[in-house]
């Protein structure tokens, strides 16, 4: 009888400590504590740190605490939180990753704070103030857009003679061509990352993971293979491009072993710190028959389950971020607010500067609840394809298979 | 019932800790779980049929016997051969028994992060003394077996030690008996030292299958999975469905099927091996 009480003991103390975490009231001077979490784990870490602490001084009666979890686990923490308590006031999740969340209730609708309170809709870019809407119902504000961008060695082109960087394929190939001198290991471009690559010239030949209406993939359209087809243009010969070694690519443009590089505007404080390296930037070259680049959004979200007491204290915070985005655009992001983007201050931020550029043809991932689960496919198809695994076409129709299967589930 | 008691603790935990989750985990492959969803709507055997109809699934189950025929001759062999090796009378044996055990307690995830250095292809230590850029990880032909070597010389250590203990307890005797009736050490070793060691080869090949079968920091921390999924496991393929997309009961049924395989195949492996060792 006794172990039989013991065990039960055993089994609540258990649930007591598996029991979702409640929201604590205001303490007793009147201040709300907010938690507010993320995954800027590097040098924008530390800005970020700096806006929450100037929204403390500002506001007394609302305190926030940040917390930092890298990307590579960030998203366990928060979708367990969300699930079994936990969960912080404020959080940011990538745009693409929105619909899923919302779809499944976790997130708060948001839209009578922004007609209440601001900010203006007007303001910001049209593509980007989409990122974060499901179902025509807001679930956040996009904080930044992070695009994919060309980060060239201007030293290296002074010294090929070529003067701007390259805005078509025909140009690439030429400029490319000339910086390349395989005996001497030194290549025109370099492969970083086949999902954004791959995303980015699907986006410019009309293909891609899924079609407009994203109830099937496009993975087996022909714009698709010419896109793929594209990328395997630059690899075969090994004319401008070695064979892709992502882990290893971004280093061989940081020693100028590599003159061009496709990376994402997060990769700004690599290049300055790199020792003798002149790199700059231009916006992705157009390959394809119309522009288009991979790019993501900071979505500041707020839980579903939140008190109305604290939606408004963590609604007045995210709103503060967002107008406050020019100091975090000089950590290396590009704001989305049109009145930040034409300011002087942000104009003089050289790199920015040109990734903002392709803000109005940006692409984003399809804002599918499926996208996380499907997106693996694509890229797995364009390592393939690009790495002569499998020919392209086939490695397509598998991954597009794949796609419409999960799409065909829901 | 005092036997009862005593047991009663481990039993307490080994149930509330082992034998309910691998209930429950049963119980929630019958569901379609999303972790963020507030229902869980029950769906029988659906998720199983989603699984054997999914080619990533059978690609990883491929890949992983791929790898499981890599490993478990190749490193049981080794071990075999470092336990004879440290079976002969030297000094300073002790010091080569911890250098072989090392990599045993070392973490998967530490030996991995290192390996990842030592195979790098423009400034690895492997291709430096090489000379030539081998794509040890980027490969999609040479990934596996990069990744069985390194494996290989993670766990040798623990099977040379069953290895070593089986050789040690073999009876003087016997080798004595073989060596008067003028066998030479190859024939003593062949005729005497294996059929008396056949209970430890039994159980070390036997575990090094059923670990094999369930690699999953190597591919994890080493590839991701890549290039194109060609390193791809059951154990990485679950962990993704799990916690990648958040598909819980699809990823538990993963797990179910993984089981069968590897409790199909212990089983079919002890009978086999068995009938051989009791025949010979």
């Amino acid at each position: 009888m006794r172990v039989k009480r013991l065990i039960v003991a055993g089994m609540c103390f258990l649930a007591v400590g598996c029991s979702p975490m409640g929201y604590s009231p205001p303490d007793d001077k009147g201040v709300l504590h907010l938690n507010f979490w993320n995954g800027f784990s590097g040098p924008d870490g530390a800005t970020m740190e700096r806006i929450v602490h100037q929204f403390n001084d500002e506001h007394p009666k609302i305190q926030v605490r940040m917390q930092i979890i890298p990307w590579g686990t960030y998203y366990d923490k928060v979708t367990l939180s969300l699930a079994f308590g936990g969960a912080p006031d404020v959080f940011v999740l990538h745009a693409q990753r929105v619909p899923e969340y919302a779809t499944h209730g976790a997130l708060a609708h948001i839209d009578r704070f922004v007609k209440e309170f601001g900010p203006e809709p007007s303001d910001f870019m049209p593509r980007q103030w989409q990122a974060g809407v499901v179902n025509g119902e807001r679930f956040s504000i996009p904080l930044d857009c992070h695009p994919l961008g060309l980060y060239y060695n201007a030293r290296l082109f002074r010294e090929a003679g070529i003067v701007h960087p390259p805005t078509n394929e025909k140009e690439f190939e030429e400029d490319a061509r000339r910086l390349t001198d395989p005996k001497k290991n030194r290549w025109g471009f370099v492969v970083t990352d086949f999902h954004l690559i791959g995303s980015t010239v699907f986006a410019q030949y009309g293909g891609g993971l899924m079609t407009e209406d994203l109830k099937k993939s496009a993975l087996d359209d022909a714009s698709s293979l010419d896109a793929v087809n594209r990328i395997i243009g630059w690899v075969k010969d090994g004319h401008i491009c070695p064979k892709p070694d992502p882990g290893g690519a971004w280093g061989a443009f940081q020693t100028g072993r590599a003159a061009m590089a496709m990376q994402g505007i997060w990769m700004i404080d690599s290049i300055a710190h790199q020792e003798g390296l002149e790199a700059a930037a231009a916006p992705v070259p157009q390959f394809g028959p119309k522009p288009g680049v991979w790019a993501s959004s900071h979505c500041l979200c707020m839980p579903a389950k939140l008190p109305e007491n604290r939606q408004q204290a963590a609604y007045t915070f995210i709103k503060y971020l967002s107008d406050h985005s020019l100091d975090w655009a000089k950590a290396g992001q590009v704001p989305v607010r049109r009145s930040i983007l034409t300011s002087k201050e942000f104009q003089a931020l050289p790199i920015q500067r040109e990734f903002a550029k392709q803000l109005p043809y940006v692409v984003y991932e399809p804002f599918s609840v499926s996208v996380n689960q499907c997106a693996g496919f694509a890229d797995t198809a364009v390592e393939a394809a690009v790495q002569g695994v499998e020919p392209a076409r086939e490695t397509l129709q598998k991954a597009a298979q794949r796609v419409n299967r999960v799409l065909d589930l829901r | 019932m005092v036997a009862v008691m005593f047991l009663l603790p481990y039993l307490v935990l080994f149930t509330l800790f082992v034998l309910s989750p691998v209930a429950y985990g049963f119980w929630i492959s019958l569901h379609n779980w999303h972790v963020l969803s507030t229902s869980a709507p029950f769906v029988g055997m659906r998720n199983y049929a989603g699984v054997v109809k999914d080619d990533r699934f059978w690609q990883s189950i491929v890949q992983t016997g791929y790898f499981v025929v890599l490993t478990v001759p190749a490193g049981n062999l080794l071990s075999l051969l470092l336990a004879v090796g440290l079976n002969q009378k030297f000094r300073g044996d002790a010091v080569y028994k911890v250098c072989f055990y090392l990599p045993v307690v070392t973490s998967v995830s530490v030996l991995a992060v290192t390996w990842r250095w030592l195979y790098a292809r423009d400034i690895g230590i492997l291709n430096y003394y090489l000379g030539v850029p081998v794509d040890w990880l980027n490969d999609p032909k040479l990934v596996m077996p990069s990744l069985a070597l390194m494996s290989i010389w993670w766990g040798a250590g623990a099977n040379m030690l069953i290895y070593l203990a089986a050789l040690k307890a073999i009876p003087k005797e016997y080798l004595e008996a073989a060596e008067l009736d003028g066998a030479t050490p190859w024939r003593r070793f062949w005729r005497v030292s294996i059929p008396v060691m056949s209970p430890a080869i039994l159980f070390c090949t036997v575990m090094s299958v059923i670990g094999a079968s369930q690699v999953f920091g190597q591919s994890y921390i080493l590839t991701g999975g890549g290039p194109a999924d060609r390193s791809l496991t059951v154990s990485l393929y679950m962990y993704q469905m799990g916690f990648g997309q958040y598909q819980l009961g699809y990823a538990c049924s993963v797990a179910y099927l993984l089981f069968l395989f590897v409790f199909v195949f212990s089983a079919a492996q002890f009978k086999l091996m068995a009938r051989n060792f009791r025949a010979g």
